[in-house]
């Protein structure tokens, strides 16, 4: 629990001096820009292979619970839509950026950490928080949502190929399920989650790399431990949230 | 100048430094020598408050560096240039990058004045034909003195070296030294090198301060420290080689 507190407590202080005001706007710029840029290119391929399959498979487990003849087939599509949007585009997606942009984050400042880069830059009396963490926070929760709705929109497509080649719903149908009852509410819900998401999957592993000591192995183990911090850390803000603004 | 009052610095039980009073002209190249462990990085970096020491002063031009606010002490970081024992240069960045980057962040020079600087620092430190590598394509000793370029490439006022020789051959050992060397007397800047190495110490000390298990035991100057009678120097000399191999 103490341990717990520590932690917490500078995790606080840290992301307190990430955001306090930068010192040179231009070079942020610069470097929000090369970050979006690379978070966005970066994740696209994955993202779209896991949320056809997604899509698909939410698609083939609807159909096959409904053994009713009571409920309606295009109520296999207005499920897809439904758990597409509300819960796996938006957590599905964060748990696989975590192993993705996690990891790669924790290793990349612990290992500026170890080789002195980051003494380096507080030498030169720039603030090390802020110019190495803020753009990487600031690109994920600009870029994440935008990576989300690509997904909602690549897991239905999924749903929808196999309406096209299986005959466990038709196309007609499963086209009248996605559209019924459709709530904006639900698309905003799900992007402010993506968006506290993207800021959980960044910074928890940045504050375990900037705190990283030693040696290379060190960093090995401090990524490891963003990546699992920052995946349970979302599903318990995933839970946290959805009964905040679900119910 | 760079003065030091009464510093202490303890890792929780452990006293690294004990009471260091020293005095670092300006114009000149001071090396800190001692033992592996004795608590040379430990003092640069409380000069330069990578560290808080547990008591005493550090006078930068008669100005306190540990008493000041963080804006302050940003002020004077801008006036120090560090290579670190290990170079840490910027690996995502080139050569030419790295060198610029003091420049974009500490000062408000033009885009034409910071090519000239670049260009000139570079060609300073012979690595004129590097600047598109990246830190990964270099030798040790490239590194440092990439190291060095990013160091004065903002013109500082005092510079930093720690063990600007560890891992280099004698010849590139020398050609580092004597540049760190010319660089003060150039500028007219306070310089201190941490070293292990002896040939550096007779080459370019031109004020000693021999660090042992923390306490300052003992300075003088090049000339002077082959006569001292001191028995821990000695032993420290003796072991490092040097005059074995003088004699031999
Ligand atoms: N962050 C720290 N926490 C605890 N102890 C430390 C820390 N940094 C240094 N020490 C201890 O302080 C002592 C002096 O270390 P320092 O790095 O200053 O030695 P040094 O003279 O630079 O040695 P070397 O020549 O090997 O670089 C060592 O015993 C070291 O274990
Ligand atoms: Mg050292």
């Amino acid at each position: 629990m103490a341990a717990f507190l520590f932690h917490l407590g500078r995790y606080m202080i840290l992301m307190w001096r990430v955001f306090s005001r930068p010192e040179k706007l231009s070079i942020y710029r610069k470097r929000l820009f090369d970050e979006m840029v690379s978070l966005g290119i970066d994740s696209l391929g994955i993202i779209m292979v896991i949320s056809v399959f997604m899509g698909a498979v939410i698609t083939i487990q609807t159909a096959a619970n409904i053994d009713s003849a009571f409920i309606p087939t295009y109520t296999i599509g207005f499920t897809t839509r439904q758990s597409t949007i509300l819960e796996f585009s938006p957590t599905i997606m964060a748990l696989i950026l975590a192993g993705k942009i996690g990891s790669n984050i924790a290793s990349e400042i612990g290992l500026m950490r170890v080789t002195e880069q980051i003494d380096a830059l507080e030498i030169m009396g720039v603030n090390s928080r802020a110019f190495l963490i803020l753009p990487k926070v600031v690109a994920a929760v600009l870029i994440n949502p935008f990576l989300v709705v690509i997904s909602m929109f690549v897991s239905i497509g999924g749903g929808y190929l196999i309406a096209m080649f299986s005959d466990i719903v038709t196309i007609a149908d499963y086209v009248y399920g996605i559209q019924l009852d459709f709530r904006f509410y639900h698309v905003v819900y799900a992007l402010s989650k993506s968006a506290v998401f993207a800021f959980i999957l960044t910074s928890v592993p940045a504050y375990q790399g900037y705190y990283a000591s030693g040696s290379a192995l060190e960093v090995g183990k401090a990524s490891t431990r963003g990546v699992v911090q920052s995946s349970i850390i979302i599903l318990v803000a995933n839970y946290i949230i959805t009964q905040l603004f679900l119910i | 100048m760079i003065e030091v009052h009464g510093l202490y610095k303890s890792f929780g039980d452990k006293e690294v430094l004990k009471d260091i009073n020293a005095r670092f002209e300006t114009g000149k190249t001071s090396l800190i020598i001692g033992a592996s462990g004795s608590g040379k990085s430990t003092l640069t970096r409380c000069l330069v408050g990578l560290i808080d020491p547990n008591e005493g002063h550090v006078l930068y031009d008669g100005r306190d560096f540990l008493l000041m606010g963080t804006k302050e002490r940003k002020r004077i970081r801008k006036e120090i240039g560090f290579l670190f024992q290990h170079s840490a240069l910027f690996d995502f960045m080139t050569v030419e990058e790295n060198v610029r980057f003091p420049l974009d962040m500490l000062t408000n020079m033009s885009k034409k004045e910071k090519d000239n600087r670049v260009a000139f620092v570079l060609e300073r430190v012979e690595l004129s034909h590097a600047h598109k590598l990246h830190p990964s394509e270099l030798s040790g000793g490239m590194k440092k003195r990439v190291g060095i370029a990013r160091a004065i490439s903002p013109k500082p006022r005092y510079l930093f070296c720690d063990e600007p020789n560890s891992g280099l051959d004698p010849q590139t050992s020398i050609v580092i030294d004597s540049l760190i060397q010319e660089i003060t007397h150039e500028n007219d800047i306070t310089t201190l090198v941490i070293t292990h190495d002896m040939n550096s110490v007779i080459e370019i000390g031109e004020q000693i301060f021999f660090i042992h298990k923390g306490e300052l035991w003992w300075e003088g100057t090049q000339h002077e420290i082959l006569k001292t009678d001191n028995k821990e120097l000695l032993s420290f000399v003796d072991a490092s080689g040097f005059l074995t191999n003088k004699k031999g």
